[in-house]
């Protein structure tokens, strides 16, 4: 057994408004420099719809992730042989228009238009031409199922779907859309890492969290088609790759990462996890239906004495697998199950984990009124408006089971808790859901209080991260003593 | 004194080291010969008649040394200048003027003027001359000399084939080589047989001297059959057209255009953009046959 920890993380799809503020703040810290302005190290997509870059989950078309064929692993974008002669240039990456040509507005036009019959307006400028540009796509073109017969319609999850359940997801009154937020996954077995011919993407050892070192990379581009989220991106500035660092240096100094610190709706969960790197590869190659349960399973319980032992020998901190004892992504995804990972089925392993939302009911048009089909509030999860096979092809690998499960879970919880503070449902019928959910009580009310009461500190539980143990590997800290003090910038001069 | 203390450390032993400068009288004759091979043969000889410049046989007899060590050192000037024998000399070799032989010091010229001086009291110089059979050449000697000429036959002490970087009048297709100049009428710029198979066997031109310095040609074996052929194509008169220069540029057109052609082929169904077909596809289907 060989135990590591791993920062993991929780999005709760159910509490997502969709404000974008999540991008905003991490655009400000991190992706604002040249190079950079067509990066989103987090977006939030409008789900149906193709996301950022367009139709990055259409892995026909980029490539991402492993395939795994007679339990043989292998990389969809590159090989060995193909890193040769792709090496230049890999053909499955997104081109500027799959991602969009940045912009920005020469705004002296308002003020040094010539005169005419209207207003003057700001007109919109290329960020790498200086040109006039018509603008044909941006990051968020498809917010809030803008340009759906486009967009939503070639959303690559609807392909499980039959015409008459893709008939209804946009039959007008029947429409329904949810937020899908995405950072990097921290994937325990990165595809990025894997094609990385520089050997510049790297998993940190001592929180999982996967980075470039920008000193390394030679820019191949190898880590764009391989990552099947498309969340590498490449700064055209500097020549490098770059990804979301999960706020590296807000985590060591015991901050929340930027995204989710601003957070309106509270949606995300932070903590670290320990689990057995000795299984990745075994689990990796299972088949695609027993994907999720098994990489549920390399998550390792940190209350096992054995487990916390097996850390221990691995140089994992005590106050590391404490912290580990109180992670909510811990709960949410090994107690109570009611979190997924995103396309499992491209074998990564990834550690973001997503609570699939409960879509509204059906509704049906009667003359001027729209009427629910199911008189139930919180109705049978196949009635929703969004067929389980669409949720399943998001966060099942194709297993409506696994979200089934889910759904049904948070169901309960919500009679649970209807019964008991509204009691217009009575408690046995409460009870009986709980229990067809596999659920308890109490579980039912942790669950409830970990999404609807949650604290800040009961969010985010940033284990300390040793950064003066983990700088004792690469210097010697004892190297500066009696050196410095007053002095970095103009040290003092003897006289007057 | 100053000069004395500089000089103290290696004093005892400046006299040999004089020595060793200047080099044993014996070593600086055998290097003057090779010099002389090297920079002298493609145009003079030592008692074998005139190739572009004169016999050097006796020369020293003819004018004096001051003189000739002057004229070794820069001909042109002295043409230049006008002195009437540098004239006469010129007009006798056709109007082509001794170049200016890099390393050519009034020491060199001196160790010379010595060695000429020493090879012209011999019966036979071993700068006589390179002694190819006077015999008239045969149409067999042109089509070896084009065989030698095109590599076909490797050259016996392992020089690169002419057509590397020349060309010559019926060199084929494509043409010969052109990083070097066209051969077709060489036979008459270097002034016929003699002079040209001498230039033959001891190139004067820095490029042609380095690359056949170790691999100098046969005389009667490989120089004779070339020379029959540069005789050959210039009593023919027609240089290489430029037509195999056209159509090496077309051909290699041609292949680029085939080779983008099959790639277009092969990757047809190459990744080319998403967006961009996503959205004509859907404006096709809303809008219908408009």
């Amino acid at each position: 057994m060989d135990v590591r920890a791993q920062m993991s993380m929780v999005f709760h799809l159910d509490k997502c408004i969709g404000c974008h503020t999540c991008s905003i703040a991490c655009k400000n810290i991190w992706t604002d420099r040249k190079g950079t302005d067509y990066m989103w190290w987090n977006n939030v997509e409008t789900k149906p719809g193709t996301g950022y870059p367009t139709a990055w989950e259409d892995q026909d078309k980029y490539r991402g992730g492993w395939e795994c064929e007679d339990g043989e692993l292998r990389l969809r974008s590159t090989s060995k042989t193909k890193t040769v002669f792709n090496i230049f240039h890999h053909p499955h990456q997104p081109s500027m228009d799959d991602y969009y040509e940045p912009w920005t507005y020469d705004y002296q036009h308002l003020f040094n238009a010539p005169e005419g019959p209207d207003q003057p307006t700001a007109v919109p400028i290329s960020m790498v031409t200086g040109d006039l540009i018509q603008i044909k796509a941006g990051p968020n073109w498809d917010d809030d199922m803008g340009g759906s017969p486009v967009y939503a319609e070639n959303d690559p999850n609807l392909a499980q779907l039959n015409p008459d359940q893709r008939a209804q997801m946009f039959a007008v009154e029947r429409l329904m859309f949810f937020y899908l937020p995405r950072i990097c996954n921290h994937c325990l077995n990165p595809a990025c890492v894997a094609a990385c011919p520089s050997g510049a993407l790297h998993k940190r050892g001592e929180d999982g969290i996967v980075l470039v070192d920008q000193n390394r990379c030679r820019g191949w581009r190898a880590c764009i088609p391989a990552c099947p989220y498309k969340k590498m991106y490449y700064n055209w500035n500097t020549g490098k790759s770059e990804k979301c660092i999960l706020c590296y240096p807000r985590l060591e100094t015991g901050q929340a990462p930027a995204c989710f610190h601003s957070c309106v709706g509270r949606i995300r969960y932070l903590g670290v996890v320990l689990y057995d790197a000795d299984r990745i590869r075994e689990v990796a190659g299972l088949p695609q239906d027993e994907l999720i349960e098994a990489q549920r399973s390399l998550i390792l319980d940190p209350r096992d004495p054995a487990v916390a032992a097996a850390a221990r020998r691995n140089g994992v901190h005590d106050s590391v697998v404490d912290s580990a004892c109180n992670s909510p992504t811990y709960r949410f995804v090994k107690e109570w199950k009611i979190a997924l990972p995103l396309h499992a089925e491209h074998r990564t392993l990834p550690m973001l984990f997503y609570v699939p939302p409960m879509a509204p009911v059906m509704a049906q048009k009667t003359g001027t009124t729209v009427e629910n089909i199911s008189e139930d509030l919180f109705h049978d999860i196949d009635e929703a408006r969004a067929p389980i096979e669409y949720m399943a092809a998001m966060f099942g690998a194709g297993n409506s089971g696994k979200v089934r499960y889910a759904l049904r879970k948070q169901k309960a919880v919500r009679w649970y808790r209807r019964a008991l503070t509204v009691g217009d449902v009575d408690m046995a019928t409460a009870d009986r859901m709980l229990r067809e959910a596999d659920c308890s009580a109490a579980e039912a009310e942790a669950i409830y209080k970990l999404t609807s009461l949650c604290t800040f500190e009961e969010r985010f539980v940033i284990p300390p991260m040793h950064r003066e143990e983990a700088i004792e590997m690469l210097a010697d800290p004892m190297s500066h003593k009696q050196g410095v003090g007053f002095g970095f910038i103009e040290g003092p001069r003897r006289g007057l | 004194m100053t000069i004395k203390r500089l000089l103290h450390p290696i004093g005892p032993a400046l006299p040999i080291l004089m020595i060793i400068a200047a080099g044993p009288p014996a070593i600086q004759a055998q290097d003057a010969a090779d010099f002389f091979r090297s920079n002298c043969t493609s145009c003079h000889t030592i008692g074998g008649g005139r190739l572009t410049g004169p016999d050097l046989k006796n020369v020293t007899q003819r004018k004096d040394r001051a003189w000739l060590i002057q004229f070794m050192q820069s001909p042109q000037a002295m043409i230049d200048r006008g002195d009437a024998y540098a004239l006469q000399i010129k007009q006798e070799s056709r109007d082509v003027i001794m170049p200016v032989i890099s390393g050519m010091s009034p020491a060199r010229a001196e160790t010379l003027l010595t060695l000429i001086d020493a090879e012209s009291k011999l019966e036979k110089s071993q700068f006589a001359g390179l002694q190819i059979s006077d015999r008239p050449f045969t149409e067999q000697d042109v089509q070896q000399g084009m065989a030698i000429f095109m590599g076909h036959r490797k050259l016996a002490n392992g020089g690169p084939p002419c057509v590397e970087c020349h060309t010559v009048a019926g060199a084929g297709g494509f043409g010969g080589g052109r990083l070097g100049p066209d051969l077709s009428k060489a036979y008459e710029r270097l002034q016929g047989r003699k002079s040209m198979g001498a230039w033959l066997y001891s190139p004067a031109t820095p490029t042609m001297n380095l690359t056949f310095k170790n691999t100098a040609l046969k005389a009667n074996e490989e120089i004779l059959p070339l020379l029959a052929l540069f005789e050959s194509t210039a009593q023919k008169g027609v240089e290489d057209d430029r037509a195999g220069t056209s159509a090496f540029f077309a051909t290699g057109f041609l292949a680029a255009v085939a080779c983008l052609g099959l790639f277009a082929v092969i990757w047809k169904a190459r990744f080319r953009a998403v967006r961009d077909p996503l959205v004509e596809t859907s404006a096709r289907k809303v809008l219908g046959g408009r």
